[in-house]
Formats: structure tokens, sequence, C-alpha cells
């Protein structure tokens, strides 16, 4: 039995081999793109391009729009009429526009309040909130140094009120490094990907092709054949991914790897296994290719999104929280941002553990008899 | 000429039309991704599990607590029992933030000195480590102004300093900051990024395969009119799709549609024919369905989403990101899209986005038409 699965994963091995633009582009995406991913994504508010419309002109107003600076805000242009804001919003160039009023400096001289306006491009609201956020940041943080500068209070005074100061610690990343979350994320998407794919493009390819009845008439069984498409991925997956992670994600990004990488290595091959058996059972059930990708894109584009990496599980709607239960991602990315990165025990995964192995074989097992039932016979 | 071209556009209608699971597929994945993200993409903070090691226990500490469990940015998840217990609850991620609130909070506090509360918050997503940041800080400002409200005008100093600098923030475009207005319209662009380029990704390298694309190389149809032949079929399913999406946008999930639709379906007209001639490129390009198939996953799905401007502004990202996100079409449509939705704005502001994405398509298709090669190896 082994000897039969061998020879036709080695067939597999130099299908894949063979292929120099397939080699080229599984590379590239364990190498080139996360690497790239690390770099590039990112959704703090940086460089937020604002224009100011300073009516007042005064040293005040001219200390505090000193403070809008990178990284959190660029000036791109100091405005001197309102018609301007509509044009800087409306053309996107800018996302903000602060307006300071004529009589600033004298309000907060005679120790009144002086309203600033921050005009938000709301389009995307995400953005345009922490914008506002940060605005007020620094209104407050300058608001205070002018009470001091004005002797309504000092600093010392603090020790004497019942404040309360918050020491806040993120865990694991302390400076929240967006690389070091972001190169894993495409890791796990690239292996996820990966493992779905190429399986799937195999079997169905045999299919396509006819070669599909010679295997019927091998001696193999359909569950030997799967396992002889898998294992080859599985090679090509774990060992692109030993690359992405001690080249780029520990080498480049410095992402530290706390957890035990044999470990990671074992959950991380039965994962394969799933996602591969996901992509062959979406094989046995589609007639070619095409209807294949189809299938395989209205799987792959969901699970990416919900897999908990965007919207955690927290944030779900409970629809969402019971569908991504059937979501082999869901169980991986848990298990895999817990071990690699937090470097947890089997403790903490064994039940993300117990789901991938759950779903791989019914998956597996669903392939074998839908393959039986509707091919083989 | 035309008629060769005709002849071709007809063939391929054929073989879509031949394929009824195919052709219903064409139609289903769009709607279905549509709905899924549509509902299904929170990316809202709120109710992140907070839990707390309350030393204290006192009337002040659980008023505090209620602070923030009141809001509805954070949960109840329950007190900790000792310190095991919280080093626990953020390794297993069940609890994003740990409150600490140490023995002597209240004594200190209603005698009016300052005092700490340690926070620690799991860092595996850290972009949602920094709104928590914010809440807290916000949260943990509003109590401390409370507090020192009430103890100053206990100890009769009842005139309170104000901040001198108020902010007003106003969110043009989007008063509410719903994220649906931005969430959904993105959804048009990302999903006719992939989708398109996924159908046209097999249709010539499906010829290779399959040897008829020697009958293509025989015939005096020139590269030009193969390309145009395979892409306006695709063009035209996937302006269906564009339709359907747009409806879905404006009437299920009742995004404000402030601008023009001629517009924007001129803008998506060229967008499309941008992600087909991706597709064919990498189908003429590619010796297998397999390469092809996964190729197109690789450089169409996940940037549409991560590169485009889809989640945060493109400003906000370094270098690398700004430079791959001007490689995909996405980008140049993303902004148009939103303008024509939330900002309602004339042609005129558009004629840029227009022109660019012109240009794009001409140089997607002379490349694909230039490597359309009537030769053998």
């Amino acid at each position: 039995m082994f000897s039969r699965i061998l020879s036709l994963a080695r067939k597999e091995f130099l299908q894949i081999l063979r292929d120099k633009a397939l080699l080229f582009i599984l590379a590239w995406a364990f190498i080139g793109e996360i690497y790239i991913a690390g770099h590039a994504i990112s959704l703090e508010v940086r460089n937020s391009p604002i224009v100011i419309y300073d009516l007042d002109k005064s040293p005040v107003s001219r200390e505090l729009i000193g403070r809008f600076r990178m990284p959190y805000f660029k000036i791109l242009s100091h405005i001197t009429n309102e018609k301007e804001i509509t044009e800087w919003l409306d053309s996107g160039k800018a996302s903000m526009a602060i307006i300071i009023p004529a009589d600033f400096q004298r309000r907060i001289t005679g120790g009144k309040i002086a309203k600033i306006q921050a005009i938000t491009d709301g389009t995307i609201s995400l953005s345009a909130t922490v914008a506002i956020a940060y605005v007020a940041q620094i209104s407050s943080e300058y608001s205070i140094e002018i009470l001091e500068k004005q002797g309504k209070f000092t600093r010392a005074a603090f020790q004497n009120l019942p404040i309360i100061d918050e020491r806040l610690r993120v865990e694991f990343n302390p400076n929240t490094l967006h690389s070091w979350f972001v190169s894993m994320l495409d890791l796990f998407y690239m292996i996820t990907m990966v493992s779905l794919l190429l399986p799937a493009a195999a079997m169905v390819r045999e299919k396509e092709y006819g070669t599909i009845e010679q295997l019927l008439v091998s001696p193999l069984r359909p569950g030997e054949i799967f396992l002889a498409k898998i294992i080859p991925t599985t090679v090509i997956v774990l060992s692109l991914s030993l690359l992405s992670i001690f080249f780029i994600l520990k080498s480049i990004y410095g992402v530290p790897i706390r957890g035990n990488l044999l470990f990671f290595y074992s959950v991380a091959a039965i994962y394969v296994f799933t996602m591969s058996s996901l992509g062959i059972a979406v094989a046995t059930i589609s007639r070619n290719l095409p209807q294949a990708g189809m299938i395989l894109l209205l799987i792959l584009a969901p699970m990416l999104f919900l897999s908990g990496a965007w919207t955690p599980p927290e944030a779900m709607t409970p629809w969402m929280q019971w569908a991504s239960h059937i979501s082999p991602m869901r169980y991986f990315i848990d298990f895999g941002y817990s071990v690699l990165f937090k470097g947890n025990g089997i403790a903490y995964v064994w039940h993300d553990i117990i789901g991938i192995i759950v779903l791989g074989t019914l998956l597996f097992g669903f392939s074998i008899w839908w393959f039986r039932r509707k091919i083989a016979k | 000429m035309h008629s060769r071209v005709y002849a071709i556009i007809r063939k391929e209608m054929r073989e879509l039309l031949r394929d009824p699971v195919y052709l219903s597929l064409i139609f289903i994945v769009p709607i279905a991704l549509n709905l899924l993200f549509g509902y299904g993409l929170i990316i809202d903070v709120k109710n992140i599990p907070m839990l707390f090691y309350d030393l204290d226990r006192s009337a002040l500490s659980r008023e505090y607590m209620h602070s923030f469990t009141n809001s509805e940015y954070f949960r109840f998840v329950g007190l900790a029992k000792n310190y095991k217990e919280v080093d626990h609850v953020i390794r297993s991620g069940d609890v994003r933030v740990v409150v600490v609130i140490p023995p002597d909070f209240s004594r200190r506090l209603n005698e009016g000195r300052p005092a700490q509360v340690q926070f620690l918050v799991d860092g595996s997503f850290p972009w949602r480590a920094e709104v928590v940041k914010g809440y807290v800080s916000v949260i943990n400002f509003l109590f401390n102004q409370k507090m020192v409200t009430e103890y100053l005008s206990k100890k009769g100093q009842a005139e309170v300093i104000a901040f001198p600098i108020s902010v007003e923030g106003r969110a043009w475009y989007n008063p509410a900051l719903e994220s649906k207005n931005f969430i959904i319209p993105g959804l048009l662009v990302t999903t006719l990024m992939f989708f398109p380029a996924l159908l046209a990704a097999l249709v010539v390298v499906r010829e290779k395969e399959s040897g008829t694309i020697f009958n293509l190389y025989c015939s005096p149809a020139r590269p030009w009119e193969v390309v145009a032949g395979k892409a306006v079929p695709y063009i035209t399913v996937a302006f269906i799709s564009y339709i359907i999406i747009f409806l879905m946008s404006v009437m299920l999930f009742k995004v404000r549609f402030t601008g023009n639709f001629f517009v924007l379906t001129l803008g998506a007209i060229l967008y499309i024919s941008c992600t087909i001639g991706i597709g064919l490129f990498v189908s003429i390009i590619s010796r297998t369905q397999v390469a092809a198939m996964i190729i197109t996953f690789l450089i169409t799905v996940i940037p549409a989403f991560l590169y485009s401007g889809f989640l945060s502004p493109l400003t906000s990202q370094d270098m690398t990101g700004q430079i791959v996100s001007r490689f995909i079409p996405a980008t140049y449509f993303m902004g148009m899209v939103r303008g024509v939705y939330l900002k309602g704005l004339g042609f005129n502001y558009y004629v840029w986005d227009v022109a660019t994405l012109m240009l794009y398509a001409a140089i997607v298709y002379t490349i694909a038409i230039a490597s359309f090669k009537k030769r053998i190896g």
C-alpha cells in the first residue's frame, strides 16, 4: 500500500516540479508576498493629510498647528478661505481640515474656552474616528501646558488629587508592531491558499484529461489516490513556510517565535491535510477547473476574512460564530498565533487541534464516499 | 476582420451557456460573497471582553469597573480569583483586556492621592490593541474628571479648571460615521477585482491544455482578435455582476448613494476591462491551468483587500505599500467609487481616475496581446 501511494506521490511531485511558473509563484508567495505584506499593510492612521484654516494667525494658534505633525498628520496647505475646504476634501487630497477661529488667542488668554473645528472626510469612517481622537489628544495636551503656563495648575498638583493613572501594557507585542501581526497572518493565508488550491487543481486535471480512468483501473483505492495528492502539497507547503519563518518573519521582522516549532509543524501538517481534503472534496464534486475555481473562491474568500484575524470571535454575530466553527482556518489562526507567537502549549490549543482533525476526517471521508458513488461506479 | 472577432465571441458565449452549473456559479458567487462580507465584516471595535482582578473590592473600585463595562466598547467577563487566572485568560485569548486594581485603590483615592491601575492588553491584534488603548484612556479620563470635580467641591473648591481648547469634530459625507457606508462600496471594488480576473484566468490556458489552442494558431485570427474575442463575453458577464452588486448595495444594504450612476458605470466598465485583462494575461503566459488559477488567486484576492485602500487610507501606508497599490487597478477605482457613492461630485472630479483606468487597460491589453504568440515552444 505504501509503495503504491509513494509512486503516485512521486508522479505528482514531478508534475509540480515541472511547472516552472507554478514553482516560481509558490516561492514568491511564501517569500516575496509575505515580505511586502509585513512592510505595507497598516490599519493605523499615519501621515494623515490635513489642511489648516487659521483665522487667528497668532503665536498661540501657530504653536497648536506645530503640534499637528508626523507620524500622525501631514500638513499639506494653509488655506485662506472656507471654499477651499470643500475642494480639498471633495478631491480626497486632504482627509481633514482644522479650523481655528479668529478669537482663538484672545479667548485663551482671557481664560475662556476656545473651540477649534476638525472637519474630516468620513468616507473611511474607521480612520476618521481615529483621526478625530488624535486631534482631541493633541489639543488636551496643549491645554494642560497652557494651564501650567498660566499658573492655574502644576503637575505637582496631581500628587494631591485623586487621579487614576492608567498603566497600560500590551502583552506579547509591547510596541504594537503591525509587521509582526501581518507577516504571520500572511504566512497563515499562504499555507491555507496553497494547500486548498494545489491538490484541488491536480485532482480536477485528472478528470479533465481522463487520466482518472487509469487511476480507477489501477489497484489504488480512492483514499490512496487522495493521499498521493496531499503528500507533495504538504512537503512543499511546510518547507516553504520554514523558509519564510526563518528568513522573513525572524530575520527581517524580528517576530519573536516563542513557541515550539516542532509542535507547530506537526499541527500545521494536519492542517495542510485538512485543507487539502477540502480542496479534494471540491474537486470531486466539480466537473471542470472553472467550476472548481468558482466554488473555491466561494469558500476561500469568506474563510480568509472571517477567520478571526480581522473580525475577532468576540465581534462576530451569533450566526457567524456558529459558521466559523466549520472553517478549519479559524482553528488554525487561533492555533498559529497562540503557539507560534504567544508560546502556548497544548493545554491552550487542544480544542483547535481537535477541530482541525475532525473537519479533516469528515472532508476526507466525504471525498471518498462521493468518489466511490459518482466517479468510480 | 470583425467577423473573426465575432466568431470567437460566439464560440466563447456558447461554451459558457453550455455549462449550466458554471453559469449559475458565475452569478451565485458575487451575490453570496457580497452578502457574506456585507453582513459579516464587522471591524468596529466593540464588546471587547474585559476581565477584572480587583484586589480592593470596594464601592469605588466597583464604580470604576462599571464605568468601563457600561460602555458599548467593553464587555464584562468576570472577576479573576488569582494572578494565575489573569495570565491564563490573556494567553488563551478569551479576554483581550485585564484590569488589575491594587489593594490600596480606594484608600489612596479617598485620601485625595493618586492611584495606579494596571491594564494588560492582548497584543495579538496590534491595531485593535491600539484602539483599546484609546478607549481606556478616554474612559479613565472621564472617570478622573468626575472624581476630581467631586473631590474639589467637597473641599469647597467648586471652581473646576476647564481645558482652554475644545475640539468640535464633524464628519462630512458620512455624518454618522457608519462603517457600512465605506465597507459596502468597497466590496464592489474588491469583488470586481478578483472575480472577473478568475473568470478570465482559465480561458486561454484551457485551450492550451486541451490542445484546441492549435485551432487558433492555425486560424487567420490575429492575436488581438483572439484576445478581444475572449475578453468581450467575460466583460459582459462581469458587467451583469456589477449591476447586481450595485443594486444590492443600494437596495439591500441601503448605502447612501449621492452620485451619478452613469459616471460609476463608466468607471466600472473600464475597471472590469482591466481586471479581465489581468486574468487573460495570466492565462496567456501560464502553461497549466493549475498555475494560472493559483497565480490569479495570489495576485488578486489578497491585494484587492489589503492594498486598494479598502480598510485604511493609502496615505497611511509606507513606501512599499504605496508602490504596490499603484500596480493594481482597484486603487484607482476605489477613490472613484467612494466619491460617487458618498460625495456626489460631478464627472470632472473623476477625469483623472477615468484616464488612469483607460491607460491601465491599454497597457494590460497591449502586454496580453504581445505575449500571445502563435508559435509553439
